[in-house]
């Protein structure tokens, strides 16, 4: 692998991966501990087309439970990981499926209307969609291989 | 220098290894920021629980209750909550009906209670009691208040303290000549929400700064008179005996000159009350305009509809005050609104809707994070970007943009009614000082008794301050 930055920009693309882990991480242990802190207000929000399949998992309590764990625990092991640099490539692409899976449920897009605020004005692209991004970036630059546990794991068991 | 292939596979240099865990330092960051935000939040409920905390158990006390209708099923229910009370008596002139529900409901929690429909039957054979607790129509209350007084019980009774200021003079004597506790039941004084506005956000933080104008209401969809179930009527002559001409009268004797006071009595005292209390003053005029505009006159002889604009002489200065009823259009329900210089509180005892507690600051307040920290008030809700940026392009300088949001912290799940019984039963046992003794009750009858008095005068009425005192 040959050095394609120079370390200003390694810096930045460290931090870059450790805030967006921060962000993901909080938001997960966050939900943990909210006594009874439910996807389901968000869920049932959806528009869009595939909100049929959002309102059906608020709807069915089994479906939503798994969610709910699925969610929080998602979270906090990709917020992990992307901090650690930690299988970094991997962490990033189930991050953006989350947010991705996040931006379906509440597209900004024209004539939806919402009743949870939304802190901001968007037009097809908002923050979610800008998180995601910056994720491809790092799993395409990966970010794991300056300073993150990646750079161990790829010396000690990685192919050559 | 950042090649892995200098090293053999399976093996870590120092400087891989090093830059490996460089970033591992970040999870003790944040574990650290994540303590600390624990604490805050931990300290901001433990201001919230605060004031929800249980009263211990006394020396029991021996109460009955005078008055089993609407209200004194709402105040049983609440007192069955407060541990320490033994029921005794109820009485109540409906035996057939109301009287037996309440003997009914306390046998079932294993009271062992004698039913009266005289009272003063009751004073006579109850000669353990403690304490009675009077829900019975306004005009009754002066004198159920006085021979309870007198037969040595310590009373809770019932807003609107009389329909009359005698009889409400009567009361402060009763309770001045007997030495015994008199509470008068305009709840909010003992009500946690209320309490921390008075006490830590106008008093101690001096949040609203001085408070100019204050307004408030309470607005109530049409309603029906109230009926009653045919089988169960009291004979005319019972009913002539406690002053009421028909069944009709005896159940919506709040609409009756001479009974009850109509809607600015019976829900105005409540809040009328909150407003010589936050602003620590009692008025020196109002301005009235009401009528019976919507119902029929004959059985609605207190006006359905009301309008009342108070004059006060604060400590800080003059302050008006709005306050409206109406009984044909529920929007909003009811709260009450200070304003000052530097914020604006919106205050309900209701927990409905949304004007249970939020104060706004104004832009030339002093910041209020110490207050946020200190649990006063919550973070403010940051009004919607959106909407500022859609009236940007018309606001124009004359406007303000509205200020941000903080809410009050304190959430409260019991009856309504249970913080003041409870300071009552407190009182009783020498534990607190009554939150609304009857020269309080009394003040407030004063000023809301006067509404009534401008209507019909059709002219703005001053008060005297001697009118206030005993
Ligand atoms: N604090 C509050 O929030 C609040 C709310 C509602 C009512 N109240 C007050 O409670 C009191 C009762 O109101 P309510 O809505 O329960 O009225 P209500 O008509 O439902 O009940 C009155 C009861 O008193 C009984 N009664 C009447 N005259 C009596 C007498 N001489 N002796 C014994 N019993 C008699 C009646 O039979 C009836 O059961 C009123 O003063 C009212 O202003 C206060």
């Amino acid at each position: 692998m040959n050095d394609k930055f120079t370390f200003v920009q390694k810096v930045v693309l460290v931090l870059l991966r450790v805030v967006i882990g921060w962000h993901f991480l909080y938001e997960g242990v966050a939900k943990l501990l909210k006594a009874n802190w439910s996807a389901a207000g968000y869920l049932a929000q959806s528009r869009g087309f595939l909100a049929p399949l959002f309102q059906w998992m608020a709807d069915s309590p089994g479906v939503l439970a798994v969610v709910n764990q699925l969610n929080i625990w998602g979270l906090i092991a990709i917020g992990l990981a992307l901090i650690l640099g930690c299988f970094t490539r991997l962490s990033a692409v189930f991050g953006m499926l989350l947010i991705l899976l996040y931006y379906l449920a509440n597209p900004p897009f024209v004539g939806y209307y919402y009743s949870i605020p939304m802190e901001g004005n968007y037009l097809i692209i908002n923050k979610n969609i800008v998180e995601l991004v910056a994720l491809l970036f790092i799993a395409v630059s990966n970010s794991g291989w300056y300073a993150g546990l990646d750079r161990i794991i790829k010396n000690l068991w990685g192919k050559k | 220098m950042d090649t892995p292939k200098k090293e053999e596979r399976g093996k870590l240099g120092r400087r891989d290894f090093l830059q490996g865990v460089a970033t591992v330092p970040v999870i003790g960051l944040f574990g650290y920021a994540l303590a600390k935000e624990r604490q805050y939040v931990k300290a901001q409920k433990e201001i919230k629980l605060g004031t929800t905390e249980v009263t211990e158990e006394g020396e029991e006390l021996n109460v009955a209750l005078l008055g089993a209708g609407a209200q004194g099923s709402v105040l049983l229910n609440a007192m069955l909550q407060i541990p320490g009370l033994r029921f005794r008596a109820v009485c109540d002139i409906w035996a057939d009906y109301n009287l037996k529900r309440a003997v009914n409901l306390l046998s079932k929690y294993k009271f062992e209670v004698n039913g009266y429909e005289d009272y003063r039957e009751m004073l006579d054979k109850e000669k353990e009691l403690d304490a009675v607790v009077i829900a019975t129509p306004d005009f009754w209350h002066s004198r159920h208040a006085v021979d309870c007084l007198n037969a040595g019980l310590n009373v809770y009774c019932e807003k609107e303290m009389s329909n009359t200021l005698e009889g409400a003079a009567e009361m402060v004597k009763g309770a001045r000549q007997t030495g015994k506790l008199l509470q008068i039941g305009h709840q909010r004084r003992s009500h946690p929400r209320y309490i921390h506005c008075y006490e830590k956000i106008i008093k101690e933080a001096g949040l609203l700064g001085r408070i100019v104008t204050v307004n408030g209401q309470w607005n109530r969809s049409v309603q029906e008179d109230l009926g009653w179930p045919a089988r169960y009527a009291i004979d005319t002559d019972t009913l002539k005996k406690y002053g009421y001409d028909s069944m009709q009268q005896f159940s919506n004797w709040r609409w009756y000159k001479g009974l009850g006071g109509g809607p600015i009595v019976d829900l105005g005292s409540h809040q009328i009350d909150i407003y010589n209390w936050f602003l620590q003053a009692r008025p020196r005029a109002v301005i009235a305009s009401g009528g019976t505009d919507y119902f029929s006159p004959e059985a609605h002889e207190w006006y359905d509809t009301v309008m009342a604009i108070y004059e006060y002489e604060t400590p800080e200065g003059v302050a008006r005050a709005y306050y409206q009823t109406q009984t044909t259009n529920g929007s909003l329900g009811y709260f009450e609104n200070f304003m000052g210089d530097q914020g604006t509180l919106v205050i309900s005892e209701s927990e409905a809707g949304g004007t249970a507690g939020s104060i706004y600051r104004q832009p030339n307040a002093p910041d209020w994070d110490e207050w946020v920290r200190k649990g006063y008030v919550t973070a403010p809700k940051i009004q919607m970007m959106k909407k500022e940026l859609d009236i940007s392009n018309r606001l124009d300088v004359r406007e303000s943009v509205s200020p941000d949001e903080h809410q009050i912290p304190i959430e409260f799940y019991d009856p309504y009614h249970k913080p003041h019984l409870q300071n009552f039963f407190n009182a009783i046992r020498g534990r607190e000082a009554l939150n609304c003794p009857a020269e309080i009750g009394y003040e407030t009858a004063v000023s809301v008794l006067k509404v009534n008095e401008a209507i019909a005068a059709q002219r703005r009425l001053t008060f005297d301050p001697a009118e206030f005192e005993i």
